[in-house]
């Protein structure tokens, strides 16, 4: 829906003479696109302008069954796409100093964390729905702590980042996020999956709007926003 | 094996006990199949359909001297004649009209099962045969109406006029009734109904009728699902009704029966006197006395003023092929329910009410009345207080506004501490949060999933970031940018069609 404002701008960003009338159309071409955004999810408020708002792709042939673990695959592929995101985020940071820099690292490592974490999530939910795992739940001992045990950890380390931002930290994070969605998932039992495959949805808007105060992009955040309250509420609704 | 004897009806009877289709369950029960030649004839079954579904075609004496002898109208005394010592029979045995019936019956070791005695209860609604001739009654009732009547039920706006919708009122409000009400208002036409029962309200709405009650002091709930006669004072304000209702309605169909008792006389004969003429009026009651006066049992009348009173006894056998097919389902059913063993034999527990109540003979002994059960659809009188509902698990209420301070605080120290372009991120981030659950909010429920799925299309966003990514200097960075740009890209085009997908199950048909 945006791919044509974004086009204007990477094209533009090359030219550096002409970086501040670049800036200021893509500026507002970010503006429109994400008035789009609410515009279309708006849409679907009512059955009859619902169709109105997506586009006219021919539907790929798949079972109508086959339809949320078809979404927490696509899912997981936003998942990883915000990870790699963030690890570009942390390997080519750009220009920034002071403040802003510690800022930029611990958006980074957020970025990461929530992006792995739909990744494996998403693929672990995938798994079940289409039953090539056992939707029973997985009950290691002490499962409560091994989650909250992760998110302390997660905590730690972004500190840590912060202050030194080394990149074996990066990868331990990663590793950790991986783990904790695959847990988080796992434990879930296969009747849950579609509250699973919302929270999943609202995870990776956040990882989105993550991405987006990296890269100080205000379509990103304001659509990540979007879903990630989205998400949040509808999970909140079907619990 | 025990063998079912299916007879030929006499006297004009259209109907047939058993269908082929339910030979063939029946035999899955274990049991032998035999049928009268012909029996099936007046309602479309012909005997080959029969010898299909795997009967044997018999003559009258084979078919009456089967183990279990399956009939729709009492036999006459010729009939229990051939007999066995010891059959079973069962059918349509009027224990309460018709006692020399089931005196004929009491005898030589018979069991005879009466289909119409079957306690009116949920449990026992699929062996009913009253609800379900009722039910086909009802409906032919304003089939035979709307044959006799000269204009349209439904109301309709032509080239060549306006034409109003017919106005029907139905009397009684249970099985026939209902039936009636629903095939008049899916014809189009302004039905009311009254009923003593005053919880039937809501059924006669929901079938598309307007309920009238009769405004008296007493209650006149039942407790046996039955109406009850009524008092002096609710037949006064009644007759005042179906008057005003005379006057004014096209089509009047009556189903006011009483257990046991003579049919009350709703319609007098100055009422019929004030109605239009060309107005039909069906008195599905005229078997039992009428309760419209000037009807006449199977017989059609036409008055001095031009109104039509059908007085029709046969209308459930009116539609044979139906009529038999439910029947038949009944019978079925009974069956099986004293066919435990799924084995062809046939037991009888007297400690079920259903059993207890449709066997008016056992082993030769008369086994009628059996004890009253007690069913009822009205409301319970309130005792007391109702305890009150257990509250759901609700936050405490201080919850949501120390939350809301906390974030409000939390936004203001990051506003205020952060350097810029920080304060304006994290304010795109709040608007947008609030935007995002606003927006949600008032998607309707059934497309939550779609919401879903282009929700996830949207979190493609992330295309975007890995755009920007991809004009780095770093040739790694320009890599993994690619990638992701190639991940994010499949989610969004997949996301969209998959939506589009759902979104198509919701069309109501348009053609785009």
């Amino acid at each position: 829906m945006s791919a044509a404002p974004v086009l204007l701008h990477s094209s533009a960003s090359a030219s550096a003479a002409s970086a501040s009338v670049a800036a200021s159309v893509a500026g507002a071409a970010y503006l429109v696109a994400a008035l789009l955004f609410i515009l279309s999810l708006h849409g679907l408020s009512k059955h009859e302008t619902a169709r109105r708002g997506v586009r006219l792709w021919r539907a790929r042939v798949v079972e109508m069954t086959g339809m949320p673990e078809l979404i927490a695959l696509l899912h997981s592929f936003v998942g990883l796409a915000a990870v790699i995101v963030g690890w570009n985020g942390a390997l080519d940071p750009g220009e920034i100093d002071g403040a802003l820099l510690g800022i930029h690292h611990a958006e980074v490592f957020i970025g990461v964390f929530i992006g792995a974490v739909t990744f494996t999530g998403s693929i672990v939910a995938f798994l079940k729905l289409s039953a090539r795992i056992s939707s029973k739940p997985l009950m290691l001992p002490g499962k409560n702590v091994l989650n909250l045990g992760a998110l302390v950890a997660f905590v730690g380390l972004t500190v840590w980042y912060v202050i030194t931002p080394d990149l074996w930290l990066l990868i331990v994070v990663t590793v950790l996020a991986l783990l904790l969605g695959w847990h988080l998932v796992a434990s879930i039992g296969g009747g849950d999956m579609p509250v699973v495959v919302s929270m999943l949805n609202s995870y990776s808007g956040w990882a989105a709007a993550a991405a987006g105060f990296i890269l100080s992009n205000d379509l990103l955040i304001v659509t990540g926003a979007l879903v990630g309250s989205s998400g949040a509420y509808l999970s909140y609704i079907m619990c | 094996m025990t063998r079912i004897g299916i007879v030929a009806e006499r006297g004009g009877e259209t109907r047939v006990s058993l269908t082929p289709p339910t030979v063939v369950r029946l035999i899955t029960l274990g049991y032998e199949v035999a049928v009268e030649a012909g029996a099936g004839a007046a309602s479309s079954f012909p005997d080959a359909a029969y010898t299909d579904a795997g009967a044997d075609v018999t003559d009258r004496v084979g078919a009456w001297g089967a183990d279990i002898v399956v009939m729709v109208t009492a036999p006459s005394a010729d009939d229990v004649a051939l007999l066995r010592d010891g059959a079973t029979v069962i059918g349509m045995l009027a224990p309460a009209f018709r006692p020399e019936v089931r005196e004929s019956l009491a005898t030589r070791g018979i069991t005879a099962l009466s289909l119409d005695a079957v306690p009116r209860i949920s449990r026992a609604q699929s062996m009913d045969v009253l609800s379900s001739m009722a039910n086909i009654s009802g409906y032919r009732a304003v089939v035979e109406a709307a044959h006799e009547f000269g204009r349209f039920f439904t109301g309709q706006v032509t080239a060549a006029g306006k034409v109003p919708p017919a106005k029907v009122l139905v009397a009684g409000a249970g099985v026939a009734g209902l039936a009636a009400i629903g095939t008049a208002a899916s014809l189009g036409a302004i039905v009311r109904a009254t009923d003593p029962r005053p919880e039937v309200a809501d059924q006669v709405k929901s079938v598309g009728g307007e309920y009238l009650p009769v405004e008296v002091d007493e209650v006149m709930e039942s407790s046996d699902g039955y109406a009850k006669a009524t008092s002096e004072a609710y037949d006064r304000r009644a007759a005042e009704i179906y008057t005003e209702q005379a006057a004014d309605v096209d089509i009047i169909i009556t189903t006011a029966l009483i257990p046991g008792r003579a049919a009350p006389r709703l319609i007098t004969a100055s009422d019929v006197a004030q109605m239009k003429p060309g107005s039909v009026i069906v008195d599905m009651a005229a078997a039992q006395g009428g309760n419209v006066e000037g009807s006449v049992a199977g017989e059609r009348i036409v008055t001095e003023n031009g109104v039509t009173i059908l007085g029709y006894t046969d209308l459930a056998g009116r539609l044979p092929a139906q009529a038999s097919q439910l029947y038949s389902t009944n019978v079925y059913n009974l069956v099986a329910l004293l066919t435990p063993g799924k084995d062809g034999q046939l037991t009888i527990d007297f400690d079920d009410i259903v059993q207890r109540g449709v066997t008016i003979v056992r082993d030769g002994e008369s086994t009628w009345p059996p004890p009253p059960v007690q069913v009822s659809a009205a409301p319970k009188p309130v005792a007391g207080e109702p305890a009150p509902k257990p509250e759901p698990k609700k936050a405490p209420a201080w919850r949501t506004p120390v939350l809301l301070g906390a974030a409000a605080v939390l936004l203001f120290v990051v506003t205020a501490i952060a350097p810029p372009p920080i304060p304006q991120h994290f304010t795109v981030l709040v608007l947008s949060i609030i935007i995002g659950f606003f927006v949600i909010g008032k998607v309707h429920h059934a497309l939550h999933t779609p919401l879903m799925s282009v929700t996830n299309a949207i979190s493609g966003i992330i295309v975007v970031g890995a755009m920007l990514q991809l004009a780095s200097g770093v040739l790694v960075v320009q890599i993994l940018a690619a990638i992701a740009v190639l991940l994010a890209s499949i989610n969004i085009f997949g996301g969209f069609a998959v939506t589009r997908r759902m979104l198509a199950m919701f069309s109501k048909g348009e053609t785009r």
